[in-house]
């Protein structure tokens, strides 16, 4: 890369805000999808906005590509950089600007990890609602690029719903105020745009989200099944009912196994577990409770565990959240999609998943927001056996298929990044990608800002995702996967 | 030829819808799209209008997959067709924008209007779930999908609520639906004075009540707290509610729907130029004071206000000669404490004395590169606005 450029760079972020040298690169080179990898030309820290300003236009008029970075957590490649490129990593922008309570808004720089808005509010009886299983360590700056959902959403909705307003660097470099304190913005919801656009329309320097009132009432069951078809239909009867969860989660016995393994939440040994939370008022929250503990006792359920303290919810909510990460307990290697099948198609899908598993020969443990029908299948492989890794990947790519077929979705939270851009035709139609491609051309005519991501390119349309490996930083025994 | 002779029909089908915007690019003929025309006058004076394209054509509810709780619907049904076909399976599209009677789906969404629902259930653009849209020049294209949980792709539906129709024609919307509570009952209280209002919005703020709908008037200084849920929460909630209020009316049944109904439409019924407003809701007590001042100072005859207490958002209605509301508008854009106030009700005389939108600040860039990308001929909404 060009001296001058990165003596310029320097100015900007002064001497340890850059970073040149190869092993330093090493933890950029990919997110959590490590199977993506690429070394950026160079890595800046900036601490204000101000400097990311002043980033952004050096790279618009120098014409280098640039790819902004939360806390890597990403599970689709979004974080990935350009050949070439800057990493603009946002992990020192990470002060909270304003609480205020009274009026349930908090404002937060894009490095405050999701988890520490609540830690900020909890002693109020307040929260943020927005709960992706990484949200210790994910950032709210990346929370917004690939509007984070998670277990909750179902009732509360995604990250969308409760950001009101951000601070954003547009791609040549000029500030925009996109939402704020107060409600209503005139024009174009450009903020509902922004949310969920993978980085590739802004940077993000400032955020303010709403914050909710802990609710009354919290009740807590798991119940085992014999079969995924039970739990399916124990799903489709609640929401007959007329009953909105707070969560819904599904898991089967291969993740129950591995999160039994790796954190010990006592789940029963069985075919398929159900968490259904309910919150609310107290009156309300009694009453529907009892629909749900019927329907699941009418459905065949062998257990019934209901949650009786803080700690025994905790428990059931540990093992839910840790399955991912449990998954190193039971095979060596695992790939990871979160397509999305409207939630009736459920039973049918999974049916497809389990034949699947016994055609393919690799086993994929299944772990899941049922309400809402976003899967996660976890398709274990060991890179060590050839043609495994391939295989896994061939399995990734049929089940993705299946979602679309049902009329679902490739992506429910994790984004589409790098990792399935080149499916995107598969969902969408060349002129519905066309028209989308005006909002990018519209926001980044040079096309700099985090290219390569989202849309189909010539360069990525013959790869095919790949399975999951450990991070470097992870072989290295320097950090744990969420 | 006439200028817009070919495009009188009103198209049946989503291609038709398409195949006419593209014709008037070509031609370069101004188009104004038009649902039930509820909200027609919104906006700033019409430029040159060639031709209005209408939606009503596009009449089908697509589907109801109701054990998914989603709706497709297209732009030209109105709401209130839709939640009477969802009832059918006790669900609804919990909207309640002024005019929902006539308003039509595709309207609702081009203007993200809601009402005191929105409390609870938010804005179209909280809802919406997939959009297909006609561009100015003839493409049609989705975006989003069927299921409520999905990040593939940019998520138009958001640029398409609150454009006013000035990027694109919506064509058909998804939705998430919500079950229809199994029972309803309003609490109405009222406090004496600014400083009360303001103590109990921020007490029901910070309370673990639930309403789905939470209003304040002023100058009656009137709350509305309505409650939906199973019988005996609702009981629970409106007695606590009652307990944190003081004396207080509660109402039920076709009472209850009369008051929500007459409440919808009060700031409507009066005289006077209407703007759209917000504030911070735990600030309302200093947002009052501001407006008396604005009132006394401006002129004008009467000022009323009516809105969302814990979203801090609403109408505001100003009575008097346009001048004085001309000056009342821009003092309250002036204020500290009220922003994003935009005239929805206002006449040719006042419009010309203030700007509808009040601008787009430092958006204004790509306001201006969207709508280039998105109608290059620049057909739609006739410098109406917002683009």
């Amino acid at each position: 890369m060009d001296r001058a450029f990165l003596d310029e760079l320097r100015q900007i972020v002064g001497g340890d805000g850059l970073l040149e040298d190869p092993l330093e690169l090493l933890t950029y080179e990919c997110d959590a999808l490590p199977h993506l990898r690429e070394s950026p030309a160079a890595v800046v820290l900036p601490d204000s906005a101000s400097q990311i300003q002043a980033i952004v236009r050096l790279c618009a008029r120098e014409g280098v590509p640039f790819v902004p970075r939360g806390h890597g957590t990403g599970l689709s490649g979004g974080a990935l950089p350009v050949p070439g490129g800057v990493v603009i990593a946002l992990s020192r922008l990470n002060r909270v600007l304003k609480v205020d309570i009274a009026n349930q808004r908090v404002t937060v720089e894009p490095g405050v990890t999701n988890l520490e808005i609540t830690h900020q509010v909890a002693p109020f009886g307040y929260y943020y609602a927005p709960d992706p299983s990484s949200q210790q360590v994910c950032s709210i700056g990346g929370n917004v690029a690939e509007n984070s959902g998670g277990a909750h959403c179902l009732k509360y909705g995604f990250t969308v719903h409760h950001v009101l307003g951000v601070e954003a660097v547009l791609p040549d470099g000029e500030i925009a105020h996109i939402g704020g304190s107060l409600a209503d913005t005139p024009g174009p919801d450009l903020l509902g745009l922004l949310v969920g656009s993978e980085g590739t329309l802004a940077i993000v320097t400032n955020i303010t989200v709403r914050i909710l009132r802990r609710p009354e009432t919290v009740q807590t069951l798991l119940a085992a099944f014999d079969t995924i078809d039970a739990g399916g239909a124990v799903v489709s009867d609640i929401i007959a009912a007329g009953i909105i969860p707070a969560a819904v989660e599904m898991m089967d016995s291969l993740a129950i196994r591995a999160a039994e393994a790796a954190v010990h939440p006592n789940f029963p040994d069985a075919d398929t577990i159900l968490i259904v939370e309910l919150d609310g008022p107290a009156a309300e929250v009694t009453s529907l409770f009892d629909i749900v503990v019927d329907t699941c006792r009418r459905h065949g359920a062998r257990t019934i565990e209901v949650a009786q303290t803080d700690e025994q919810r905790a428990r059931i909510w540990k093992g839910r959240k840790a399955a991912f990460a449990a998954m190193g307990r039971v095979s060596p290697n695992y790939y990871v999609q979160d397509g999305v099948v409207p939630r009736t198609r459920l039973p049918e899908v999974l049916n497809r998943i389990r034949n699947l598993e016994q055609r393919s020969g690799l086993r994929i443990g299944n772990v899941f927001h049922a309400g809402d029908g976003n899967l996660h299948p976890l398709i274990c492989y060991d890179e060590r056996v050839p043609g495994d890794p391939e295989k896994a990947v061939l399995v990734a790519a049929e089940i993705l298929a299946y979602c679309i077929e049902a009329g679902g979705s490739l992506t429910g939270e994790h984004g589409i990044g790098a990792d399935k851009s080149s499916y995107m035709p598969t969902m969408f139609t060349a002129d519905d990608l066309s028209v989308m491609q005006r909002v990018r051309a519209a926001f980044d005519p040079k096309g700099l800002c985090n290219p390569g991501k989202v849309f189909p390119t010539p360069r990525l349309c013959g790869e095919v995702p790949g399975p999951h490996r450990a991070h470097p930083v992870e072989t290295a025994g320097l950090a744990e996967r969420w | 030829m006439v200028a817009g002779q070919d495009l009188k029909k009103v198209p049946d089908t989503p291609a038709e819808m398409a195949e006419m915007l593209r014709r008037a690019s070509e031609q370069k003929l101004s188009v104004v799209l038009r649902g039930a025309g509820t909200k027609l006058d919104w906006g700033r004076s019409p430029q040159r209008v060639d031709a209005t394209l209408s939606t009503r054509g596009l009449h089908r509810l697509i589907a109801h997959q109701h054990g998914d709780l989603t709706a497709t619907i297209e732009a030209g049904v109105s709401l209130r067709d839709v939640n009477v076909a969802l009832s059918l399976h006790k669900q609804w599209l919990p909207l309640d924008p002024p005019f929902a009677a006539d308003a039509t789906i595709g309207g609702i969404l081009a203007t993200n209007d809601s009402g005191p629902l929105r409390h609870r259930y938010g804005t179209p653009r909280d809802l919406v779930i997939g959009t297909e849209v006609a561009t100015a020049d003839g493409v049609l294209a989705k975006s989003g999908g069927q299921v409520v949980k999905n990040v593939a792709g940019y998520d138009l539906s958001k640029l398409l609520a609150g454009s006013f129709g000035s990027l694109a024609a919506i064509v058909s919307a998804t939705f998430k639906l919500s079950p229809l509570p199994a029972a309803s009952r309003t609490l109405v209280a009222a406090a004496r004075d600014p400083d009360e209002l303001g103590t109990f919005v921020r007490a029901v703020m910070a309370s673990q009540l639930e309403p789905i709908a939470f209003e304040v008037h002023v100058p009656s200084f009137a709350l509305l707290l309505r409650f939906a849920s199973v019988p005996a929460a609702v009981d629970a909630q409106a007695r606590a509610a009652e307990m944190m209020l003081g004396a207080a009316k509660l109402v039920d049944g076709d009472a209850e729907r009369a008051l929500w109904s007459e409440h919808n439409e009060r700031v409507w019924m009066g005289a006077g130029a209407i703007v759209r407003a917000s504030w911070l809701p735990a600030n309302i007590a200093t947002a009052i004071g501001e407006l008396k001042a604005c009132a006394a100072t401006a002129g004008v005859i009467e000022i009323e206000m009516l809105g969302r207490a814990a979203v801090g958002a609403g109408l505001i209605r100003i009575e008097g000669d346009p001048k004085a509301q001309a000056r009342a508008i821009e003092q309250l854009r002036r204020s500290a404490s009220f922003g994003n106030v935009v005239l929805r009700r206002g006449s040719a005389e006042l419009k010309a004395l203030v700007d509808v939108w009040d601008g787009h600040a430092d958006r204004q860039p790509l306001f201006a590169s969207l709508k280039r990308a998105f109608d290059p001929q620049g057909i739609l909404s006739a410098g109406r606005g917002p683009l």
